[in-house]
């Protein structure tokens, strides 16, 4: 019954690549011939849609309206590899079985779902109908940065969950946090990924001093790039430039996600 | 004495062209100025009516840079004319001069050295000269500082190790470039070592987690209703999973 994987990533604070690792990581499962959907949490912002090159005013219905019951899962899905254009990256993943389901949880929103009553048990069963209908092996969350009720109910019903830090103190110090909710929740499979650390940095000692730090597996120490920055948001970074030591990373992390029993 | 400052006219670069009848022409106009130690001979602004003939002894030429300390952009020794930019174009003194030890120099007042230029062509070819040589020592410069602020950008510092700021008063211009911009460039790496220092630092902070903070914000969260009853929920669903 419960094929699929739930798989949240998150991060503490903003900033730290979260929307574009979520897009690469879920890209690169599908291309190792999973089937895969991502739920874009917020598509008021540019974030994950825009890397897959949907336009967000073509989103008539979202999650939201499946998990108030007014429209079929069915409705929600965008299957990405029909709408690649002509992008290098994103081109390669024409004939995926990879979905984009948009929902939009604004603090507000979530607030509304809670007072009419759509707790962790009917978030629980829209993200397993999901999974069901599609056929999913994995199904990505891409959660708001912090700790606060939408995160912890994505969290909670998480089979992996993947935190990103940057090597810095204040994202160590979210990301203890976090690590000990996501104990607290029982998730069983816990990992972190390294990003933006600073070329300088030897990846292996940061790998080890964060391990330590945590007692929880580090997947990828991926570094700081511009050339990852300047192609941010316009394609998949880690399928137009799979030689790129952020790609590289990227992979890493990917295989750790398939690696899970 | 006029003839002592003949001879000694006569060892500067910008005169030693000139014949004894033109020299004796300056020299008797020329007046002696000594120097002690950090006396200062002109200041940057201020207005410049002479010209300065080093005869012994060694000055520095200062500006100063927006913290107020003293950049020293060149050294002059006996035989080398100073401050003739102002006396020709009448704009104030450029930089700074302050001698480094003892000197003695020349000096040749505006309206003098206005006569000699008037009346012998030979005079103000050995200015023109003179001039070029500063030209050339400037472009030296120039080049060794864009050399150097290329291998900086290609993140190579090692060169600045071999250079030593003003050791020696050396005749090549190249010589000469290399200790003034040595000062320089060494400050560069010290910027540039402060930040290596610094990412060492960011690597040992890692370490650094406030636990009681930690403790402190884990109780904000778990204390809610919403979260008790997540935990509960979310615990039947793991064994849901862990059985289906």
């Amino acid at each position: 019954m419960n094929k699929g994987k739930i798989v949240s990533i998150h991060s503490f604070r903003g900033g730290t690549g979260k929307s574009n690792t979520t897009a690469n990581l879920a890209a690169q499962v599908a291309m190792a011939g999973k089937r895969v959907g991502v739920v874009d949490t917020d598509i008021q912002s540019p974030g994950i849609h825009v890397l897959f090159g949907l336009d967000e005013t073509k989103m008539g219905k979202t999650m939201n309206d499946f998990l108030h019951g007014k429209a079929t899962i069915r409705e929600i899905g965008f299957l990405i590899g029909d709408h690649t254009g002509n992008v290098a990256g994103r081109s390669k993943l024409a004939g995926k079985n990879l979905w984009l389901f948009p929902s939009s949880i604004s603090g507000r929103e979530i607030s509304q779902i809670l007072k009419e009553g759509i707790d962790f048990n009917r978030l629980n069963e829209g993200l397993q109908t999901t999974i069901t209908e599609f056929d999913l092996d994995y199904l990505f969350i891409d959660t708001h940065p912090g700790l606060n009720e939408e995160t912890l109910l994505s969290i909670a019903t998480s089979d992996i969950l993947v935190i990103i830090l940057r090597p810095d103190n204040q994202d160590l110090q979210g990301t203890s946090v976090t690590i000990d909710i996501a104990r607290s929740l029982d998730v069983p499979n816990l990992m972190l990924m390294v990003n933006k650390a600073l070329p300088k940095y030897d990846a292996v000692e940061l790998k080890k001093e964060i391990e330590a730090q945590f007692n929880a597996p580090v997947a990828g120490v991926l570094p700081l790039s511009f050339d990852m920055a300047e192609n941010a948001s316009s394609d998949l970074f880690s399928l137009r430039f799979p030689d790129h030591e952020w790609s590289k990373g990227l992979r890493a992390v990917a295989e750790a996600i398939l690696a899970v029993k | 004495m006029s003839d002592d400052i003949l001879s000694q006219l006569k060892k500067t670069s910008m005169f030693s062209g000139l014949s004894d009848d033109a020299l004796s022409v300056l020299a008797e106009k020329a007046a002696t100025r000594k120097l002690a130690k950090d006396d200062v001979l002109m200041r940057k602004g201020e207005a410049g009516d002479s010209l300065f003939l080093i005869h012994k002894g060694w000055v520095k030429i200062v500006t100063v840079d927006s913290k107020g300390d003293e950049l020293i952009i060149n050294r002059c020794g006996p035989g080398e004319a100073i401050g003739e930019m102002a006396l020709l174009d009448r704009g104030p003194r450029s930089a700074t001069v302050i001698a480094l030890e003892p000197a003695e120099v020349l000096e040749l007042k505006q309206d003098v050295f206005q006569q000699v230029l008037d009346q012998r062509p030979d005079v103000s070819l050995s200015i023109i000269r003179s001039y070029s040589n500063r030209l050339r020592f400037s472009t030296t410069y120039i080049e060794r500082a864009i050399d150097w602020t290329q291998r900086i950008a290609e993140g190579d510092y090692s060169f600045i190790d071999h250079t030593q700021p003003g050791l020696k008063n050396t005749a090549s211009d190249d010589d000469k470039a290399t200790q003034l911009l040595s000062a320089f460039f060494k400050m560069v790496k010290s910027v540039k070592e402060r930040e290596d220092g610094l990412k060492l630092q960011l690597e040992k902070l890692t370490f650094e987690i406030d636990q009681v903070r930690r403790k402190q914000e884990f109780e904000e969260i778990t204390s809610t209703e919403f979260y008790s009853k997540l935990k509960e929920q979310a615990k039947a669903l793991r064994q849901k999973r862990a059985q289906g």
